[in-house]
């Protein structure tokens, strides 16, 4: 019987090799099945039907960014982790496009905000007898310091990232920024949301204890 | 939101960094070490960022259903 013999790659040095230029088309091959046999688990709860077809077309347009990017993979884990973890955003994000495709950030209605806002953490059999009081008291402060400390950018990026739970990744394209900035964005508004309570002397947690 | 405004930090790591990192952390959560010890700023950013943390957690899922086949 003449059995082919199946390469292998053990090591990262081995694999980096076998994926630069000219590639090996084993290696190429062995990594898109492991990645499908990866990205299957990691997405069938996200995906409807045809999972099979679904995770090859994700497999291939990651394997691409993987040869392209190659020379950045630093070695700080199992090569086949780091191209897993390319294939994984490359699969979500593609399903977050077709998931979100029609919603326009343009359209979120901010005066909804204040229950939202406050309901995001705090369920409604969470709280005490008083908690009316106190609960419209911490939504009023927080929406009065949204209005007044946030510029527009944020206010818009916090209600469709936080408040509406948008995947940064559609919002970043409807605001014609990365994910980066948008994290910065926010982070900044939840600092100066952050250092307003503390001016005004408001505990968060002693106000939810109350409740 | 409260108390995500509350636990808001000066310091904080983005989605480039976590994403950096990131697969380093799971091989480390896969290992049964403790990732959250070495890499705090990783940890944090993943439990504010539902987009990071959903890739995250289906990289985990991955690697785990390599593992048990290899």
């Amino acid at each position: 019987m003449n059995k082919k013999r199946v390469k292998s790659y053990r090591t990262n040095k081995e694999w980096v090799k076998a994926l630069t230029n000219p590639v090996d088309e084993h290696a190429v091959q062995r990594l898109r099945e492991m990645l499908v046999q990866g990205l299957k688990p990691a997405l069938h709860k996200y995906v409807d039907r045809e999972l099979e077809q679904f995770v090859e077309d994700v497999a291939q347009d990651a394997l691409v960014k993987i040869l392209d990017n190659i020379q950045s993979f630093r070695g700080e884990s199992k090569l086949i982790t780091w191209a897993m973890k390319i294939a994984v955003r490359e699969g979500l994000n593609e399903l977050r496009r077709k998931r979100y495709n029609d919603i326009s950030i343009e359209d979120l209605k901010p005066e909804h905000n204040g229950r939202e806002v406050f309901s995001l953490l705090y369920s409604s059999k969470e709280l005490g007898p008083d908690r009316s009081l106190h609960e419209a008291q911490l939504m009023e402060a927080m929406n009065k310091y949204i209005e007044e400390d946030l510029s527009a950018k944020q206010k818009k990026a916090l209600q469709a990232v936080v408040i509406e739970g948008l995947p940064a990744s559609i919002v970043v394209k409807q605001m014609n920024t990365n994910r980066n900035a948008l994290y910065k964005v926010i982070h900044d508004a939840r600092l100066k949301l952050k250092n307003r309570f503390e001016l005004e002397g408001i505990n968060p947690d002693e106000m939810l204890r109350k409740m | 939101m409260v108390m995500m405004v509350k636990m808001t930090k000066s310091e904080e790591i983005g989605c480039d960094d976590c994403f950096d990192e990131m697969n380093e952390f799971a091989e480390m959560e896969l290992a049964g070490k403790s990732p959250e010890r070495a890499m705090p700023l990783v940890e944090e950013h993943i439990n504010r960022c539902r987009d990071c943390k959903e890739e995250y957690e289906a990289l985990v899922e991955a690697m785990k259903s390599l593992k048990d086949t290899s």
